[in-house]
C-alpha cells in the first residue's frame, strides 16, 4: 500500500508521485499520481506478476493504443524489491459512469441516441483492437465506463490483452465466456471476444443477460457444474424461435419483456442469429465488429426519429410510407425524407447529425461530424442539410436546376432532390 | 421508447455466520468479533449495491448450549444490522450444525425467485463442540446445499479444535487460525469480502473451483498477516 507522496520509479525513466488512492480491487489498488508534471492513474498489482505478463504490458505500451476509447496502459514501472510492479493509464474523467451502474438502474442513458452511440463506439473498440493483432481476453461487464450523456466510452483493464495467440493466463469471467471457452475446447481468442461482445451489447440494448431467462430462475442453486452447463454445454438464448423453455420470467426479467418488443425487427433477428444453436457452437459464424456497425448499429443511428406529438425516440420503419409512433400511436400519412447515400439511408428528423462516411465514401469516418440537420425557422417541418465541411456541395433539384451550397450553408432536405458532396460521393432525398 | 430501466436480474448469495458464544468466547474475542462483523458489514453492503451479478445476503447463527437465528430469514446487506452477541453456555455445534442443516433448502432461506448461487459458511469457534456435533455433521454433509457451498473456519486462540473445524469444512486448508485481535478482525473481513467476490471474478487458466480460489486468496492473505504478527499477548 502506497500513502501520499510515495515515489515510484518509472521503468523508462523518473519517478511517479502518489497523490492519493482512487480505488481497490482483487487484483490491485489504483492511485492518483503526477508523474512529468501531468496526473495519472497508476494500477499497482497486489502480487508480483510473471515474466511473460510483465514483458506483454511493456509490449503492448510500445506499440499503443488501438483506439482513443481505450485506458491504455502508457508507462510500466520498475518491480520493487518484491516483484510488484504497476502501469500509469490516463485518468478517468468523472462524466463517465461504470457500465454495472447502468446494470443495476443507478444509471440511465440521457437518449436512445446516446445508448446506440454507445454500442457503436465499443464495437469500434473491439474492430480497432482485433485490427491489430490483438485479443481482449477477459471482456465482461467491468470494462466499461459510458457517458450517459454523449454515449462516449472508455474501455479499461487492458492487462490482458495480447497477441490473438497467446494468453496471459486469464480465462474469463463466467456469464462472459464464450461456450468453448467455458468447455475447455479453446483459450480466449477474437472469436470469443466476439461472443462476449454480443453479450454486452444485449445488455447496453435490455438490461438483461441474453441466456438468463426462466431455466436460470428456476436452477436453485448455480453451482459451478451448472455455470459449465447453461454458459457451456447448452446454452439457450430466452427468445430462441425453436424452443422457449428459457423464456424470460414475468417479475424477474422485467427490462427485456417490456425492452424486446420495442426494438426493430433487424435488431432483433440479429441477436436471434447470434445466440441461435447453430452460431452458439460455430464460432466462425459470429460475425465482425465491422458488421454489427455496418449492418445494425448504424442502421439504429439512422433511424432514430423523435416523434413530433409526444418528442420519444422511436426507430422508423424506413419500408413504410406513412408515420406512426410507437409510444404515443401518433400518425400521419407522410413520411419523413430520407437522405440515401450509397447503402445508408438516414431518415431526417432534427438536430441529427451526419457523419464522414455517409458524405465521403472514401473516408469512413464514423464520428468525423460533417452535417446536422436543421428545421426551417419560417416553414416548421420543412428540414434543411447544414455543411459543416470545407467543400462547396452542389445542389440539383428535382426540376435538375443546380446550385452552390458553401460551407455554413443550409441544402433544404426536400424529396426528388440530389446533393453532390464535392469528393465524388453524393446523395439523394427520397 | 424511453432509457429507463430497472435493476437486471440478479442471483442471490448467502453468507452464513456460524458464530460460537459459548461462555469461553467472553470478553475480548467476542468483543473484537462484534466490532469486526459490524465493520464488515458496510463492506457487504456496498459489494451487494455495486454488484450486478449478484446480492449479497447475510445470515447469522449463534450457538451455545441454545441456537438462535439473528433475524428469522437472510437479510439484504443493505438492511443488515449486526447487534452485538452475547456469550454464556456451551458449544452445542452438533445443534447448531441441525439448525443449519434445516434452513438449507429452497424452501426455507434459500426461496429466491432468481434462484441463488452456492452460500458460503464462515464457522467462527474457539473451542470444541460439548456436544455429540458428529450425527449433525454426517446429516449436514447429505445436504447439497452444503456440499456446495464455500465453507470457511476461523480457529480463534489456541484452544480451538482445529480436527472438528477441517471435519467442517472438509478440507484443512480452509480452517484459518488467528491469534489475536487484530489479525481476527482483518480476517473476518477479508474472508467474508473475498468469498462474497467470488461469482464476479474472472478466472485464470490455473485456477481450480471457486472454493479453491476463495482458499487461495485468503491463505496468502493470512501467510502475509502473520508477519506482522505483534498483538500476541491478546489471548
Amino acid at each position: 500500500m502506497f500513502k501520499k507522496g510515495d515515489l515510484i520509479k518509472i521503468s523508462t525513466g523518473g519517478e511517479a508521485k502518489v497523490l492519493s488512492e482512487l480505488g481497490s480491487g482483487g487484483q490491485g489498488t489504483v492511485y492518483k499520481v503526477s508523474y512529468n508534471d501531468k496526473e495519472y492513474a497508476l494500477k499497482w498489482y497486489h502480487k508480483p506478476g510473471e515474466e511473460k505478463f510483465y514483458k506483454n504490458l511493456k509490449q503492448n505500451i510500445e506499440k499503443g493504443s488501438p483506439a482513443p476509447f481505450f485506458l491504455w496502459p502508457l508507462f510500466l514501472t520498475e518491480k520493487d524489491s518484491n516483484g510488484c510492479f504497476g502501469y500509469l493509464m490516463e485518468l478517468r474523467d468523472s462524466a463517465y459512469k461504470e457500465f454495472s451502474d447502468f446494470l443495476l438502474a443507478k444509471v440511465q442513458f440521457s437518449t436512445v441516441s446516446a445508448m446506440i452511440e454507445a454500442g457503436i463506439k465499443i464495437c469500434a473498440g473491439f474492430q480497432k483492437l482485433h485490427g491489430k493483432g490483438y485479443s481482449y481476453q477477459d471482456l465482461n461487464d467491468g470494462n466499461f465506463f459510458i457517458n450517459p450523456s454523449t454515449g462516449d466510452i472508455l474501455i479499461c483493464d487492458n492487462d490482458n490483452v495480447s497477441s490473438a495467440d497467446e494468453n496471459m493466463g486469464i480465462l474469463g469471467k463466467c456469464r462472459y465466456m464464450a461456450p468453448e471457452v467455458v468447455r475447455g475446447e479453446t483459450m480466449p481468442n477474437p472469436q470469443s471476444d466476439r461472443f462476449s461482445l454480443a453479450i454486452i451489447l444485449f445488455l447496453l440494448f435490455f438490461n438483461n443477460h441474453p441466456l438468463e431467462g426462466e431455466l436460470i430462475s428456476n436452477c436453485p442453486c448455480m453451482t459451478e457444474k451448472h455455470e459449465k452447463k447453461f454458459y457451456g454445454f447448452s446454452p439457450l438464448f430466452i427468445y430462441d424461435p425453436t424452443d422457449n423453455s428459457n423464456r424470460p420470467v414475468r417479475g424477474i426479467h422485467t427490462n427485456v419483456i417490456h425492452l424486446w418488443p420495442e426494438f426493430p425487427q433487424y435488431v432483433r433477428d440479429i441477436f436471434i442469429n447470434q445466440f441461435s444453436q447453430k452460431v452458439l457452437q460455430e464460432p466462425g459464424r459470429r460475425i465482425s465488429e465491422k458488421e454489427w456497425i455496418e449492418n445494425i448499429l448504424l442502421r439504429m443511428r439512422h433511424e432514430l426519429v423523435k416523434c413530433p406529438s409526444c418528442g420519444n425516440e422511436i426507430f422508423l420503419d424506413t419500408e413504410k410510407n406513412d408515420f406512426r409512433c410507437s409510444d404515443c400511436s401518433f400518425h400521419v400519412d407522410l413520411r419523413v425524407p430520407i437522405i440515401q447515400a450509397g447503402k445508408y439511408k438516414v431518415a431526417v428528423n432534427r438536430d441529427k447529425k451526419i457523419y464522414q462516411y455517409i458524405t465521403d465514401s472514401s473516408k469512413q469516418k464514423l464520428y468525423v461530424c460533417t452535417g446536422e440537420i436543421v428545421e426551417s425557422k419560417k416553414a416548421p417541418g420543412l428540414f434543411g442539410l447544414k455543411n459543416l465541411t470545407q467543400n462547396v456541395w452542389m445542389l440539383t433539384t428535382k426540376n435538375k436546376n443546380n446550385r452552390p451550397i458553401a460551407p455554413g450553408e443550409v441544402v433544404p432536405l426536400l424529396i426528388g432532390n440530389e446533393i453532390a458532396f464535392g469528393n465524388g460521393s453524393s446523395a439523394k432525398i427520397v | 421508447m424511453n432509457t429507463e430501466r430497472v435493476k437486471i436480474a440478479r442471483k442471490t448469495m448467502v453468507l452464513f455466520f456460524l458464530v460460537d458464544t459459548s461462555g469461553s468466547m467472553s470478553g475480548t474475542k467476542i468483543g473484537s468479533l462484534n466490532d469486526a462483523i459490524r465493520e464488515t458489514v458496510p463492506d457487504l453492503k456496498d459489494l451487494s449495491a455495486n454488484n450486478p451479478d449478484a446480492a449479497i445476503k447475510i445470515a447469522t447463527l449463534q450457538f451455545d448450549t441454545n441456537v438462535h437465528w439473528l433475524y428469522p430469514q437472510p437479510i439484504e446487506s443493505e438492511d443488515f444490522v449486526w447487534n452485538d452477541l452475547k456469550v454464556g453456555g456451551l458449544t452445542n455445534l452438533g445443534e447448531a450444525l441441525n439448525e443449519l442443516n434445516s434452513k438449507l433448502s429452497k424452501e426455507q432461506f434459500l426461496q429466491e425467485a432468481a434462484g441463488s448461487y452456492a452460500p458460503v459458511i464462515i464457522l467462527l469457534s474457539d473451542g470444541g463442540p460439548t456436544d455429540n456435533y458428529k450425527d449433525g455433521l454426517e446429516n449436514i454433509k447429505k445436504n447439497n446445499w452444503f456440499k456446495y457451498a464455500i465453507k470457511i473456519a476461523i480457529a480463534i486462540g489456541n484452544d480451538a479444535d482445529k480436527n472438528v473445524l477441517s471435519e467442517f469444512t472438509g478440507n484443512s486448508e480452509a480452517v484459518i487460525e488467528v491469534h489475536n485481535k487484530s489479525a481476527l478482525k482483518a480476517i473476518i473481513k477479508f474472508v467474508s469480502v473475498t468469498s462474497s467476490q467470488v461469482n464476479s471474478k474472472s478466472s485464470g487458466v490455473t485456477d481450480g473451483t471457486k472454493t479453491d480460489t476463495v482458499i487461495n486468496g485468503i491463505t496468502s492473505y493470512v501467510n502475509t498477516q502473520n508477519m506482522d504478527d505483534v498483538d500476541d499477548d491478546f489471548f
